[in-house]
Order: C-alpha cells, then structure tokens, then sequence
C-alpha cells in the first residue's frame, strides 16, 4: 500500500515551489513588477491560469489579453499579485473531480483556517514578518498527505473517516489501522519530494506527534498543531478529524496561547475564509 | 437650454482640508452634479463629502417635485471618493429610488457590502439596512449602457492602484468625460538592462502596452466637450517621487486633452496642501502656456463653479 502511495507521491505536479515562491513574492511589499513577472512566468500553469481570469468575465475586457506584462501595465501590480497569489494557492489542492472521501470545498476551507490562524499566531508571537508567510504555508499544506490517500484509496478512506466517527478516533489512528500509513508521513513524502525545506517538512510531519520532535522548528510544529486543533474543534472548513486529540494546556501557554484568545480570533479567520473563497469561484 | 451641466460640490483628492487656505476653491473632496436637457435629469458622480451640500439643494430642487430617481456613478472606492455617501439626506427618504454604480476590485467585496461597510454602528448611527430609500447596486465593468432618454455612459479602465473607471456621458450629441483618479499608463518593465531580472522583451512589451493603453484613455475622451481630469500634481512634484501613486500631473493633463481635441479641460482633484494662491497661480500659468498654441479651454474646478454645454 505504501508503494502505491509513493508512486501517486512521485507523480504529483511539482508546482508549489512556485507557490511558495509567489507567497514571498506576493507578500513583500517592495515586489517590483519585473520581480511579479519573473516569478509567475516561471510557471507555465500558474501563468495560464493567471492569464484565463484576467481574461474572464471578471474584467470583461473588450481585448483579450495575451501578456502578462500587459496584464501588469493595465491592471496593476497589486491585482496581478492577489490573482497569482490566489491561484497559486489553489493549485495546491487537486481538482474538485479528485476528491472522494473528502470534499474539496470543506478540506480547502479547513486548509486555509490553519494557514490563517498559524499565521495569526505568528503574529501575536511577533514572529519576524518575513517569516509569517511561512506559518501560512505550513497550516495550508499541514493536511497535504490526505490528498494522495483520499484519491488514490477512495474506497480505504472513506472507511477510515467512517472509523474516527464511530470509535471516536483520531482520523490518523484510523488512517494507520486500515491504511498502514497516516497522511501526516504521507505529507512528508510530498513535501520532501517538493524540496519545500525542513520548517515544512517537520509542521506536516508532526503536527500530530508533537511529543516525538526533537527538531529545530519546535514553535512553527506547535504552531501548526494549535492551529489544526482549534481549526478542527470549532468546525473550521472540515478534513475528516471530528475528534483529534486534545492538546495539554502546557502546550498551549508554550505558544502562549489560550482557548479565549483561539475563541476572540474566529470571527477574523471565518472573514479570511470568506474572502479567500471568491478566490476560489473566480480562479477554478 | 444647455445638453450638459455640470457643477462641482467638492474638487478635492485624498481627505477634505477646509481651512484658510482652501476658500475659493474648496475644501471637500469629489462630488459632481450632473444635469441633463430641459428636465434637468440628475446624476451624480461620486460621493466624497461635497455630497452633503448637494444633498441639501436636491432636498431644496428636486424633491418638491415629487420623489428622488437618480443614479450615483463611483469612479472608485478610495475612501475620498464615498466617504459623503452616508450624508446624503435622499438615501433615509422612503420614496427615494437609487442606482449606485462603480468598480469592484478583485479581492474585495461587492459594492453593496463595501458602502454598507461604512454603515455600521462602530462609524454611525444608522445601518446599511435601516435605510429607507431603494437602493440598488451595480458592479460595473468596462463598456456603454443605455441610461433612458437618449442619455448614454460609457466606462473605461484608468490606471491608479485600484480598479476606476472613467465616465464618458452622452447626451443630445454633447459629451461630457471624467478621466480621474489617474495617472499616465507607463512602462513598468523599463529598468536598467543591468538590474535583476531585466527583460529586453518584457521592456519592448511593456512600451507596446503602455503606449496602446494610453492611446485607449485618448480615444475614451476624444472630442469631449466637457473633460474633467485628475491633476493632483505639478509636474515637478510627480517626477519628484510620486510616479506611481496613480495620479496625473498638470502638464500630461493639459496635454493629453489638446492632443484628443477636448473643447473644455477641468482641472480637477486638487491636492489637499494646494493651496488657492497656488491653483490661481497655475491657472494663470497653464493659460498663458496654452494660449496661440491650442482652442483647448482650460479652468481648475472650484465648488460651486457650474459648467454647461
């Protein structure tokens, strides 16, 4: 089964370098529209897509346009950052066809709530700026593993939901009795098999065995864990885990977080969901 | 009786800034009242904060008349261009029915949420939907619209960090064009062929681009009769660090209209630190400038100054 898995892994596009690449980009405000340019059109895909919403109906341009540098002169480098920051991060995610157990409406929704939250967090820690979009990434691709499991092992997966919320479970531990591996290895592989680095190899590998790292990146791990489990515990998008394991509150003041503070940021995470979901009408 | 007349209840960009230096030609920011043919049809074009004193002479002119029916045509969302909306006496009157018309960039909210977003306890006392007119709101892109009557709009992108639209009215063959907030369409991609990332394509792309944009502005406002035009800077002071804050200088204003054969330029969307003895002294310099070179008219638009054509 493992090898199935390794082999769906090895054949994934191998497009979020540049999506980690446009979220640098995108989010240093000094970006020059050469920098913009460069970036987007190193990607064939994000440029096509890129390109199809400024030519959408969105804009209902009597022209079509054919360049991206044109794209930048007419609409502005800002809108042309937001459209490749929101389609890049869209790509992520597979096409709504692949998802089986999962849907993809609720796994997206949930993916961004641990992006947004990690990065609040972040903030609120006052982490260096530089690195918040780091947080952002890592809670967006924290559940990365359980895009090959759900596509690949539909039928497996589907049990495996089905197991968390009859024994009341977390969804990995059911993930590990009728899969043999759960999606956080899995995420690994993925994020390995990217070269995205070790800070997100290590959030996706451990955000459920926190009590297992040694590693270097201990508060952006803790950082995704928190973020997931209040993702999870106040029904944030959905990926499947409706009991996940709660998290000591030795953990949480670590982080020097608590349930008040996760609770007063709900209202600010669902508007991030919110706006990030025009997103996803537009640029699908 | 005249096609078009326009009058203007606020010419200023950025915020209001009322004060001695700003009393002959005002201190509000963005309102204009558009007038058509012998009924006098209103439209109006954005809702900065002159908005408030034309509402008092719409409750003084129109309403005895019978009930408000009236377009509001946003260039854009900037915060000087709808800041005045909630002061608009009509909008808390039952029999009121308005159009509200505008741009919506990308990543933000529809129209209706971004100036019912003003509208909320935390910035006033009344809520978006605690008002009594009719309101309806219309995203609005690029193209023409029919508005009734023989009384036709047509929208155009223009360039500044935020999508806007230009307006170029059309009535009983008369034409009246706002070209603001705005700024020259330039190549972006022209940077030194040593620096990071250069591209001789990009470059060569860029200027195709840049100067077909602005060759689209031109043809928007060809043979107005009526242009109002964003002037926020003088030349010297646009070159001087504000190239890219999306506003136009008074000099590619005056030539941008001459080169499209425009009856009458407006000088509009003052900056607030320009103070009166300034607007009077480019004035009288653009005149002087223009004169035996252009037909081109050329005024800087002052509250309560009335245009007609």
């Amino acid at each position: 089964m493992l090898r199935v898995i390794q082999s769906y892994v090895g054949k994934m596009p191998p497009l979020p370098v540049t999506v980690s690449k446009v979220l640098e980009i995108c989010n240093n405000p000094k970006t020059s529209p050469v920098d913009l340019n460069q970036v987007i059109s190193l990607d064939p895909v994000l440029m096509g897509k890129v390109m199809r919403l400024i030519n959408s109906a969105y804009y209902s341009l009597p022209n079509q346009i054919t360049s991206l540098v044109r794209a930048i002169i007419m609409l502005g480098i800002n809108t042309v950052k937001n459209l490749a920051l929101s389609t890049a991060v869209l790509s992520t995610l597979g096409k709504a066809s692949d998802f089986q157990a999962l849907n993809m409406e609720g796994f997206w929704r949930h993916s961004i709530a641990v992006g947004v939250t990690a990065k609040l967090i972040a903030s609120k820690r006052s982490v260096d700026v530089k690195q918040r979009e780091e947080y952002f990434i890592a809670g967006l691709l924290h559940d990365i593993g359980k895009i090959p499991l759900n596509n690949r092992m539909a039928q497996e997966y589907v049990q495996a939901v089905s197991l968390t919320d009859r024994d009341h479970i977390p969804l990995y531990q059911s993930e590990e009795r009728l899969l043999t591996v759960h999606h956080a290895a899995v995420g690994k592989m993925i994020v390995e098999n990217w070269r995205l680095g070790e800070n997100l190899a290590d959030a996706v590998s451990f955000h459920h065995h926190l009590g297992e790292y040694a590693g270097k990146h201990r508060e952006l791990v803790l950082t995704v864990a928190v973020s997931n489990l209040f993702s999870n515990t106040y029904e944030l998008g959905f990926s499947g885990d409706r009991y996940p394991e709660n998290l000591s509150a030795a953990l949480l003041a670590e982080l020097g977080v608590d349930w008040d503070y996760l609770e007063s940021i709900e209202e600010g995470v669902k508007a991030e969901i919110e706006k990030a979901q025009v997103f996803l009408k537009v640029a699908r | 009786m005249s096609a078009i007349r326009v009058r203007f209840w606020g010419v200023r960009g950025s915020v209001p800034c009322p004060g001695p230096k700003t009393v002959k030609f005002g201190g509000n920011t963005a309102c204009l009242e558009l007038r058509f043919g012998e009924a006098g049809r209103l439209v109006v074009i954005d809702a900065g904060t002159g908005i408030r004193e034309l509402a008092a002479h719409v409750m003084k002119t129109d309403l005895p008349r019978g009930p408000l029916k009236t377009q509001l045509f946003l260039t854009h969302t900037h915060w000087d261009h709808i800041m005045g909306f909630p002061f608009f006496i009509p909008i808390f009157i039952p029999t009121t029915e308005l159009e509200v018309y505008g741009p919506v960039t990308y990543e933000d909210d529809n129209l209706n949420e971004i100036l019912g977003g003003m509208l909320k306890y935390r910035y006033w006392p009344v809520r978006l939907e605690e008002l009594a007119a009719k309101i309806r709101y219309h995203d609005l892109k690029e193209g023409s619209r029919d508005l009734g009557d023989g009384l036709w709009v047509t929208s155009k992108y223009l360039n500044h960090p935020i999508l806007v639209l230009g307006y170029r009215f059309e009535y009983q063959g008369k034409v009246l064009c706002t070209a603001y907030d705005t700024e020259p369409f330039r190549n972006v991609f022209d940077v030194a062929p040593d620096a990071p990332g250069y591209d001789a394509e990009a470059v060569k792309e860029g200027e195709a681009a840049a100067r077909e944009e602005n060759e689209k502005v031109s043809r928007f406002f060809q043979g107005a009769d009526i242009l109002i035009h964003d002037t926020q800077y003088t030349h010297q002071e646009y070159l001087a660090g504000k190239v890219g804050w999306g506003h136009t200088s008074f000099e590619q204003a005056v030539n941008a209209a001459h080169r499209a054969g425009v009856k009458r330029l407006l000088l509009f969307h003052h900056d607030p630190d320009r103070s009166d003895e300034e607007l009077e002294r480019l004035e009288r310099r653009i005149r002087a400038s223009v004169a035996g070179h252009s037909t081109l008219q050329v005024f800087i638009a002052r509250e309560g100054m009335q245009v007609e054509v």
